[in-house]
C-alpha cells in the first residue's frame, strides 16, 4: 500500500462505515473483548480466509438497526453478513482516502 | 512420502465452499442414483451417491458438506476435514477429490483449493459456473491455472445438460492408473503465517491466470437495497412467509381430496370384493384407512419443501437470517437459526438436523430445543380435523374462523418458543460469542430439475415412513383394538373389551383432568411414534367401535356428535406442544450425543402440552 494513504487517514474499522461506503482492508485486529482467545483466533482465521485480507476492497450493502448489527459487506465480489463485533475487527481506509492517495 | 500406492478412482469426493453449485454438480454427476445416510455416531447428512465410469466400473460419489477452510467452525465443516483425511470411521479417505470452485467468485474457491492439494490427494478442479463467469465477463486462462496449480482443471456448467461431460472425461479411472498416492494425506493446523502465505500464493496464481473481479449484476444491488432493508425487507419476509402458509393451505386442498376420494374409494372397493371377516377388517380400516389418512397430507409436506427449497436455491434465506439475526439475538438464538426453525414447519427432524449449521453449541442447543414447538405438518391433519369438526365456518372481522383459529395455533406455537428460548437464555449462564460470517449469496433462480430432485428425495422419506413404521402401527393397533374379543354378552361396543380398550381406560386416569375420553387416550398412543398417526388411529378405534365397518372419512361428525367444544379444544392446545414424537427425540439423541437433551425435551413438552391442556380444558368448559 501507498505509505501515503495510511499516514494521511484516520484509523477506521469496517463495523463504523455507512451503507453505500466502500473501503480498502488494512488488516485484521480484534479491538473487541467478550471473546476468548481461541475465538478470536477462529473469527480472524475464518475472516482472511473469506477474503477480508490487506488490499481487498469492500462496499457495505447493507445496515441492519442498532448500529449496523449485522453488516452486508461485498468484497471482492463475495458478499457476507458479519456481527458488529465481527466487522470491529477488520481495520479499513475509506476507499474516497485511497483514492486521493493515489492521486497524489 | 513413504509408501505409494497406485490409485483407481473408484472413491470421488467433491469438496468445495458453500453455494459454488457443488450440489448441483453431485446431481449432475450421480442422476438420481443418490442416497442420503448420516456419517456414524454424528447426524451430519453423508449425501452418496453412484455413477457408472467409462469402463464400466461403479463409482461412488460422496458430496462433502460445504466449507470455507479445512479450519472448522461448525460440524458440517470438520466432518469434510475428517473425511478428506481418513478419520471418520468406516469411511475410507476418497481415491480422487474433485475440489469445485465456481469461477464467478475464483479467489475464496481457490484458496480451498490450494490449501485441499496441499493434503496430497490426487485431485482434479470443476471451474463451475463458467457460463455465468462469461456473463459477468470474467476471464481464467483455464491453462495457466492447470500449469500453477498442477491439477487438471475441468470448466463445467453443473445445471446444464452434458455441462460435466469434459468433468466426466477426466474421471475415467484408465487416465489415472500410473498415478500414485502417498498412503496417508497429512494435515497440520496452519499458522498465522502459513496462512499468509497461502493468500500470496492464492494472489500469484490470480494474477498468473487475469482473473479479475466480476461485473457486477446492477440487479443484485437492487435487489439487496430492498430485501437488506432494515423496515422494507423484514416486511417482504412477513409477506414471503404468509403466501407460503397460505399457499400450503389453498393449493394442496384440491390434491388432498383426489388422495382421500381415491383411498376412501380403495377401502369400499375392497370391502365389497372381499368376505366381512378379521383379514377384510384389517385391510380396510387397519391398512387402507390408516395410510390414506396419513397420505393425504403429503401435498402440503410437497408444497411447504417446495417453498423452502426455492428459497434456499434462490439465495433468499441467507439474507432472511442476516434481517432476523439481532432480533432473534434477544431470545438467545442466531440468525442461522431461521433456517432450521423453518425446516421444522415442515418436519423438525430435517429442522434438527440443520441446526448442526450453526457454529456455537448453546445456540445449536436451543435452536435443536425449540425446533418441535414449530408446528410440524404431521400436527396438521389433527388441527384440520378438530377444527373441521368443531368451529363452525362463519366469518369474524372479515377473516374466516376456521383459519384464523389454525393461525392462532400455528402462533402459539411460535410465542411458545420465544418464551422458552429467553428461559434456556437465562439458564445457560454466560453468553460466549458466536459467530454469524454468513455469506449472502448470488441471487438465481431455481433450477427446476435441482428442486425436483429434492422434492422427490422427500416424497421417497415420506412414503418410506407410511409404508414402514406408520403402516406397521396401524396393523398393531388394530390387532390391539379386535382382540380379545368381547364376551357373548357384551353390550358396550366390543373395542371396550380389547387390549387396547383396557389400556386407554387406564390412561383415561392420566388425561381425564384435560378432558380426553379414553379414545383419545388410545390414539395418543401409537402417536408417538408419528404425530399424524393419532388421527388414523382415532379413525380406527372410532370405525371398530362403530357398528359397521366404517372407514376413517366418518370421523369428523363422529367428533362433532360426542367431543364437548372444551376437549377438542383441549387435544389442539396438546398438539401445539404434542411431545409424542419418537424420531424426534431419536434425532436429538443422536445430534447432542446424549440422553439428557431428549429427556429434558421430552419432559418440558410434556409439562407444557399437559398444563396448556388443563388450562384449556377448564377455560373453555367454564365459559362454554
Amino acid at each position: 500500500m501507498n505509505p501515503a494513504v495510511s499516514s494521511t487517514s484516520t484509523p477506521v474499522v469496517l463495523a463504523e462505515l455507512h451503507r453505500g461506503e466502500a473501503c480498502v482492508v488494512d488488516g485484521l485486529a480484534p479491538a473487541e473483548l467478550g471473546t476468548t482467545p481461541d475465538e478470536r483466533d477462529a473469527m480472524l482465521a475464518r475472516l482472511r480466509d473469506l477474503g477480508f485480507i490487506p488490499g481487498a476492497r469492500c462496499e457495505v450493502i447493507a445496515r441492519m438497526w442498532f448500529g449496523g448489527d449485522p453488516i452486508a459487506v461485498r468484497v471482492s465480489g463475495s458478499t457476507f453478513a458479519l456481527r458488529r463485533i465481527e466487522a470491529a475487527a477488520v481495520r479499513v481506509t475509506r476507499a474516497a482516502v485511497v483514492a486521493t492517495g493515489v492521486a497524489a | 512420502m513413504d509408501v505409494a500406492v497406485e490409485i483407481k478412482p473408484l472413491r470421488l469426493a467433491l469438496v468445495g465452499v458453500p453455494n459454488c453449485g457443488k450440489t448441483a454438480l453431485f446431481n449432475r454427476l450421480t442422476g438420481s442414483r443418490q442416497k442420503v445416510a448420516n456419517y456414524p455416531g454424528v447426524t451430519v447428512e453423508r449425501r452418496e451417491g453412484e455413477r457408472l465410469s467409462a469402463d464400466g466400473r461403479t463409482q461412488q460419489v460422496l458430496d462433502l458438506p460445504g466449507t470455507y477452510s479445512l479450519k472448522p467452525t461448525t460440524l458440517d465443516e470438520a466432518i469434510t476435514r475428517d473425511v478428506l483425511l481418513g478419520r471418520v470411521a468406516n469411511v475410507p479417505p476418497p481415491e480422487l477429490v474433485v475440489c469445485v470452485v465456481d469461477a464467478v467468485h475464483l479467489p475464496i474457491g481457490l484458496r480451498l483449493a490450494l490449501e485441499v492439494k496441499s493434503l496430497g490427494l490426487p485431485m482434479v478442479l470443476a471451474l463451475n459456473r463458467m457460463d455465468v463467469a462469461k456473463r459477468r465477463n470474467v476471464k481464467i486462462d483455464v491453462t495457466k491455472l492447470a500449469a500453477e496449480l498442477g491439477v487438471p482443471v475441468l470448466p463445467t456448467i453443473a445445471i446444464k445438460r452434458g455441462g460435466a461431460d469434459v468433468l466426466i472425461e477426466a474421471l475415467d479411472p484408465a487416465l489415472w492408473i500410473h498415478h500414485r498416492r502417498i498412503a496417508a494425506p497429512a494435515w497440520i493446523e496452519a499458522t498465522a503465517e502459513d496462512a499468509e502465505q497461502r493468500q500470496k500464493d492464492l494472489r500469484g496464481v490470480l494474477e498468473a491466470v487475469g482473473y479479475h473481479a466480476p461485473v457486477e449484476n446492477p440487479w443484485f444491488a437492487r435487489l439487496d437495497a430492498l430485501l437488506l432493508h432494515p423496515v422494507g425487507g423484514l416486511l417482504i419476509l412477513a409477506s414471503v412467509l404468509f403466501v407460503m402458509f397460505q399457499a400450503v393451505f389453498s393449493w394442496a386442498e384440491a390434491p388432498m381430496n383426489w388422495i382421500d376420494g381415491g383411498m376412501a374409494g380403495l377401502g369400499t372397493w375392497t370391502a365389497a370384493q372381499l368376505p366381512a371377516g378379521p383379514l377384510t377388517s384389517l385391510l380396510v380400516n387397519g391398512v387402507i384407512g390408516g395410510a390414506g389418512a396419513v397420505l393425504v397430507f403429503l401435498p402440503q409436506i410437497l408444497i411447504l419443501f417446495l417453498f423452502i427449497l426455492a428459497l434456499e436455491d434462490s439465495g433468499y434465506l441467507p439474507r432472511a437470517a442476516y434481517l432476523l439475526d439481532k432480533l432473534m439475538g434477544g431470545v438467545g438464538l442466531s440468525g442461522r437459526a431461521f433456517i432450521p426453525l423453518l425446516s421444522s414447519f415442515a418436519c423438525a427432524i430435517p429442522g434438527i438436523m440443520a441446526a448442526r449449521t450453526i457454529p456455537n453449541w448453546r445456540d445449536r442447543l436451543t435452536t435443536i430445543m425449540i425446533a418441535p414447538l414449530m408446528t410440524c405438518s404431521a400436527r396438521l391433519p389433527v388441527y384440520a380435523l378438530l377444527i373441521g369438526a368443531l368451529i363452525p365456518a362463519k366469518t369474524v372481522g372479515g377473516f374466516n374462523l376456521q383459519g384464523l383459529v389454525m393461525f392462532v395455533l400455528y402462533l402459539a406455537g411460535i410465542v411458545s418458543a420465544v418464551m422458552v428460548a429467553f428461559v434456556l437464555k437465562h439458564f445457560s449462564g454466560a453468553r460466549t460469542y458466536s459467530p454469524l460470517m454468513l455469506e449472502l449469496p448470488d441471487y438465481q433462480w431455481p433450477h427446476l430439475g435441482n428442486l425436483l430432485l429434492g422434492l422427490w428425495e422427500r416424497v421417497k422419506i415420506f412414503l418410506s415412513r407410511v409404508g414402514g413404521i406408520i403402516l406397521a402401527l396401524m396393523i398393531v393397533l388394530w390387532f390391539l383394538s379386535s382382540y380379545p374379543a368381547p364376551p357373548p354378552d357384551a353390550t358396550g361396543p366390543a373395542i371396550q373389551y380389547s387390549f387396547a380398550g383396557k389400556l386407554g381406560q387406564l390412561l383415561e386416569y392420566i388425561f381425564a383432568p384435560i378432558g380426553f375420553n379414553w379414545q383419545i387416550s388410545i390414539a395418543l398412543v401409537p402417536g408417538l411414534a408419528a404425530r399424524e398417526v393419532a388421527v388414523s388411529a382415532l379413525g380406527t378405534v372410532y370405525s371398530m367401535s362403530a357398528a359397521g365397518d366404517d372407514v376413517a372419512g366418518q370421523l369428523s361428525p363422529v367428533i362433532a356428535g360426542t367431543w364437548s367444544l372444551a376437549t377438542a379444544c383441549s387435544l389442539l392446545a396438546w398438539y401445539v406442544f404434542a411431545p409424542q414424537c419418537l424420531s424426534t427425540l431419536a434425532v436429538v439423541k443422536r445430534e447432542t450425543n446424549s440422553w439428557r437433551y431428549p429427556i429434558i425435551m421430552a419432559a418440558y413438552l410434556f409439562v407444557l402440552a399437559y398444563v396448556a391442556s388443563f388450562v384449556t380444558y377448564r377455560a373453555v368448559s367454564a365459559w362454554a
